[in-house]
């Protein structure tokens, strides 16, 4: 503590605090609570389990086969499962803890540490899904050698980037809904009734039993937009001739789960006043 | 130095804060003394750029605080004690802070030690840290950037008197080293202990300022006799207004001349001695009544 007398110093003067300094303090603040420690642990053990549930059915069914594009979808799932949440406290977090008061009088330029923010959310998302590959691709050829089976390498690299992509667009779409929510319980709940809920309890039905929903999910869902651009099939295993329509759905469930809540949002966290 | 002009907060019809203008100057702690609600909270939040004002200006050596290149290595500040993860141990509070601003870790144990937090204790999680452990953690957090102006919203509320002396030592020394200090609370005694300068806001407004000696003194002198009548009509003859306070009265006058007045009137006094921190009481008791939301029920049998 040494307060000087030299008050003719202009503030003004010397440097910002650099954007990738903001990045390792936000990456650090998703793991020092006991929350996100245990949200990564939990989501850790998910894969982990996982993984070990394909080795004893391969081990135990001599018809099962592990193949890399389906490991990559059950590992994808996992990580999807809970991580999420990190993505959405990241944000809501502060609020509720009221830390703000001090994160935005220590950078009062929100809007760096908000995009520190959004970076360190990719951060993560892209580590724990290179974690999941390695752990998947072990799990692949463990499966190979305790099944007695070549080592089936059938996934091609369109294939990984639309799981590694898809999975961004919902770390993101948690990321903007937690900016418009501002509250942990509203964008976590919000998140999972239509990340997970709808598309699993209420479209599957509605768009195996209806025409109208065949018509209308695809408009609201980013899952149900985007199978027929990766697989060339709709969402009941219909061959589809993607045109430009598949491809505007597809964008449009993107403009409204990440454009238009974190456009809203990022308004409303940029000039709320904080309390 | 902190320069305040013209600040004026609007929510709606309800004025937070209301014109008000005043200057912090280096090397005095200054007092922002007033009830619940009067609107400091509100003023320091607009200082610290979290609150947009309505109109008027905040310059903190000239700046705005939002042009402040890492503001805390030059403004530290402590709005709320208890705004912190409750799941994040106080030493890793200190620890985010300080890599934010790129100041070496080495300062976080400097910090801890000058608060008096002790290792085993900042390694708890701040959810079991009792309002006084988070006040001194607070304060380490605004001086972590050795800032040269402090802002700090009521930093004494949940300390001990021991607490509170050990902040006017640390705020003493910091301003004798040429620092700004602006602290707010709603308890006149705490103000009275740590500040030099007194500014008083009651519903937004500014309604007294001046060095805490300056202060004290308008408010005369507290006497009594065991005839109080007879000293209250002792005094008005001799041009006084004497005012009923608790067993005896208060005078505008210094005590020298109620001492003379009451002499030549041949009474004995019980007591006489200036007003002091009584007065200032009653003054700020009065000066805020509007806004003193329990002060019917915290005076009973009409003192005032």
């Amino acid at each position: 503590m040494s307060a000087t007398t030299s008050h003719a110093a202009a503030p003004t003067r010397g440097s910002g605090i650099p954007f990738g300094r903001h990045v390792r303090v936000e990456l650090r603040k998703m793991i020092d609570t006991r929350a996100g420690a245990w949200l990564l642990g939990i989501t850790a053990g998910l894969v982990v389990l996982a993984a070990a549930i394909a080795l004893i059915v391969v081990m135990f069914d001599d018809n099962a086969r592990l193949t890399a594009d389906a490991l990559s979808q059950i590992m994808a799932g996992m990580l999807s499962v809970l991580l999420p949440v990190i993505a959405i406290t990241a944000v809501t977090g502060e609020w509720g803890q009221r830390t703000v008061l001090t994160t935005f009088a220590l950078e009062p330029h929100r809007g760096r540490v908000i995009g520190a923010k959004y970076v360190s959310v990719l951060i993560l998302a892209l580590a724990t899904i290179v974690l999941a590959v390695v752990i998947g691709v072990v799990c692949n050829v463990l499966g190979a050698a305790i099944g007695g089976y070549g080592v089936a390498w059938n996934i091609d690299v369109s294939d990984l980037l639309w799981t590694i992509g898809m999975q961004l667009a919902y770390f993101t779409m948690a990321f903007c809904l937690g900016l418009l929510f501002l509250s942990t319980p509203v964008a976590v709940s919000v998140f999972y009734v239509v990340a997970l809920l709808l598309p699993f309890m209420v479209y599957g039905i509605l768009y195996f039993a209806f025409g109208w929903a065949r018509d209308l999910i695809p408009w609201l869902d980013m899952q149900y937009a985007s199978v027929p651009l990766i697989t060339g099939r709709d969402m009941n295993d219909n061959p589809v001739d993607v045109s430009a329509l598949e491809w505007i759905r597809f964008v449009f469930t993107l403009f409204l789960w990440i454009v238009l809540p974190g456009g809203i949002g990022l308004r409303r966290a940029l000039t709320t006043e904080v309390k | 130095m902190i320069t305040v002009q013209n600040l004026t907060k609007t929510y709606g019809q309800f004025r937070a804060v209301d014109d008000v203008s005043f200057v912090c100057q280096p090397g005095k702690v200054t007092g922002f003394l007033g009830p619940n609600g009067a609107g400091k909270s509100t003023t320091m939040r607009i200082m610290t750029g979290l609150t947009p004002p309505t109109a008027g200006d905040v310059r903190i050596d000239g700046a705005h605080y939002q042009d402040i290149p890492n503001p805390g290595r030059h403004v530290g500040v402590l709005l709320d004690a208890s705004a912190q993860h409750a799941g994040r141990t106080g030493r890793e509070i200190l620890t985010l802070s300080a890599l934010t601003m790129g100041l070496p870790l080495s300062r976080v144990d400097e910090m801890l030690e000058l608060v008096s937090l002790t290792k085993e204790e900042s390694k708890r999680r701040v959810k079991n840290y009792s309002l006084g452990m988070r006040q001194r953690l607070g304060i380490a957090n605004a001086l972590l950037g050795d800032p040269k102006v402090l802002i700090l919203d009521e930093p004494a509320n949940g300390l001990d008197p021991a607490g509170i002396h050990w902040m006017r030592s640390l705020l003493r020394h910091y301003a004798d080293r040429g620092g700004t200090v602006l602290l707010s609370s709603h308890l006149l005694h705490e103000i009275e202990i740590i500040a030099d300068e007194i500014i008083v806001i009651g519903h937004g407004r500014i309604v007294a300022e001046g060095t805490k000696e300056s202060l004290l003194q308008s408010v005369g002198t507290y006497v009594a006799a065991a005839d109080n009548h007879q000293l209250a009509e002792a005094l008005r003859a001799a041009g006084q207004v004497p005012a009923a306070s608790g067993d005896g009265l208060n005078v505008e006058g210094d005590p020298a001349t109620i001492g003379q007045i009451a002499l030549a009137a041949g009474i004995a006094l019980v007591e006489l001695r200036p007003s002091g921190s009584a007065g200032l009481e009653e003054m700020f008791l009065q000066l805020t009544s509007e806004t003193q939301r329990d002060l019917v029920a915290s005076t009973p049998g009409g003192a005032a």
